[in-house]
């Protein structure tokens, strides 16, 4: 390629926000370059195995008639898990509920990708960005590889090392309250077994997580997911919480699935593949930081997760940040400059669209996950009152008596537990 | 077969990596010697920070996942911290 040459927009990474920006860039008619460092598309890419699938759909007409969708998510399972036992909330829905999907992450980014290239974009991969080219305080283009790409506007879409911003002095790295650590395993298993085992119809999929033990009882969970041949299952737990307490993250993922819960689920099973990644689990949200002269920022370097504890949303809001960062070059280019001004359109867009009215929504949620006793305390008593009113011997025991004791023994009172529910109730 | 418990080193095994001659990340071991928390030995998911038994940190760059928790984790900013060159580093498959 001729370094020469000059694009419209260069994006930064060819993951579900640099790849969402480049779609509806290259639609719209602009010369575009995405710089992937991965020798080929989806190899630097990890997420949990669940994605939601209503933004696609908007953007997509056959989205779901041609994405490589592995199975839809059809049961929500919701656990407290102890380190023996596991008390599980299982929501199951019938035919036709396609809101979300699993898949691998890699294929999915792939198909977006083709798609994005018939649409007359350039993807270059394995080549590495090494930093952003600044002229007057300007986003002017990039140096990889030596090389210089210059543009009129660079789309950051790097993921959750916000290296490349760093270094330009347009943000602070993470602190570790800022993030959780994630880690996971993906097992392979026979088709028939994984639906046997999870009661599975053909192209159903279950998404399940769990607090308690996972994490050694703090803030933070694990999850499951079926893809058709494999189960992914994994851990993630806030990094200063880790550190504080000395957690060995490197052993989370066998420890969990060593639990003899999980290990039923996966047994005769190979592990095929071992992945860590960052996940931003960020309380607060600099909005004035996603712009700049000639920059946007998307995706997960934006920090765009929302953790609501029943399920954890990234991709969608990654992918749906890069629309947005597209609709802001779009209009920065009808007011003729792409300067800071023009392109603050982009943190008018985000505050309109469901990003930040969700995550303004449900803002006291992470107040609420920052509870340390829910996943400790909360998760050993209510199992164990569970336990004894089901456990039936020689010795009968009155039930509310039985609760209080045990709630008792758990450092809780009904008191408490009224108290937090409350709470919970009122910020959801 | 997955019933049995597998060590990290194990795990990363499994991984496909196209290993760079030169490291992607630096650790500045002389900060490293007056360090007494020392996190990036317990929370590295690859656990590849390590002592020996003289009590010197030492770290290995191959099987990097490529997370970024050691850069974050380090209290001190001895961890110098980049992704690997184009096309280098872990090659994830299954994702």
């Amino acid at each position: 390629m001729n370094s020469e040459e000059k694009f419209d927009v260069i994006i930064v990474g060819g993951g579900p926000s640099g790849l969402g920006a480049a779609y509806m860039l290259a639609k719209y008619g602009f010369n575009i370059l995405v710089i992937e460092r991965g020798g080929r598309i989806g190899s630097k890419n990890i997420f949990g195995g669940r994605i939601y699938s209503y933004a696609f759909k908007k953007i997509i007409d056959d989205f779901e008639k041609d994405a490589p969708i592995e199975r839809w998510v059809r049961k929500e399972r919701l656990s407290l898990m102890n380190d023996t036992d596991a008390l599980t909330l299982e929501l199951s829905v019938g035919n036709e509920y396609n809101n979300s999907f699993t898949t691998y992450l890699s294929t999915f980014l792939r198909w977006l990708a083709k798609r994005v290239e018939d649409l007359g974009a350039f993807i270059l991969t394995g080549v590495k960005v090494d930093k952003l080219l600044i002229e007057d305080r300007k986003v002017t283009g990039v140096l990889a590889d030596g090389d210089r790409f210059k543009a009129n506007v660079v789309i950051d879409a790097e993921g959750i090392n916000p290296i490349l911003i760093r270094d330009a002095r347009f943000r602070e790295d993470w602190k570790p309250h800022e993030v959780a650590v994630g880690v996971k395993e993906v097992i392979k298993l026979p088709k028939n077994i994984i639906e046997e085992r999870l009661n599975l119809g053909d192209d159903e999929g279950v998404a399940q997580l769990f607090i308690g033990y996972p994490t050694k009882y703090l803030p933070g969970g694990g999850f499951l997911y079926t893809n058709k041949e494999t189960i992914n299952i994994g851990i993630v737990v806030r990094l200063d919480h880790a550190i504080k307490n000395r957690i060995s993250i490197y052993d989370l993922a066998e420890d969990f699935r060593q639990h003899p819960y999980i290990k039923n689920i996966v047994k005769g099973g190979s592990v095929i593949e071992y992945a860590a990644h960052l996940v931003p689990e960020v309380p607060q949200y600099n909005l004035d930081k996603l712009y700049g002269d000639g920059l946007l920022v998307v995706g997960d370097a934006a920090g765009f997760v929302l953790n609501m504890g029943f399920t954890i949303r990234g991709v969608d809001l990654a992918f749906w940040s890069g629309i947005l960062a597209a609709e802001a070059v779009k209009k920065a280019h009808d007011e003729g400059k792409y300067t800071k001004e023009t392109l603050s359109v982009y943190k008018t867009l985000l505050e309109d669209s469901f990003i930040i009215k969700e995550m303004q929504l449900h803002s006291k949620i992470p107040s609420i996950l920052g509870n340390a006793s829910l996943y400790d305390n909360y998760v050993k008593g209510i199992i164990d009152v569970l336990k004894n009113i089901y456990a039936i011997d020689d010795n009968p025991k009155k039930i509310s008596k039985l609760m209080i004791d045990i709630l008792h023994k758990h450092d809780l009172t009904l008191i408490d537990l009224m108290k937090d529910l409350l709470t919970v109730f009122m910020n959801v | 077969m997955s019933e049995k418990r597998l060590s990290v080193e194990e795990r990363l095994g499994l991984n496909s990596f196209v290993i760079d001659k030169e490291p992607h990340i630096k650790v500045k071991y002389e900060v490293c010697r007056s360090c007494p928390e020392k996190p990036c030995l317990y929370v590295c998911p690859a656990h590849l920070y390590t002592l020996d038994q003289q009590g010197n940190l030492h770290f290995n760059y191959e099987g990097c996942l490529e997370c970024g928790t050691c850069r974050i984790a380090c209290p001190y900013g001895a961890v110098e911290w980049n992704y690997p060159k184009g096309g280098k580093g872990i090659h994830y498959q299954f994702e």
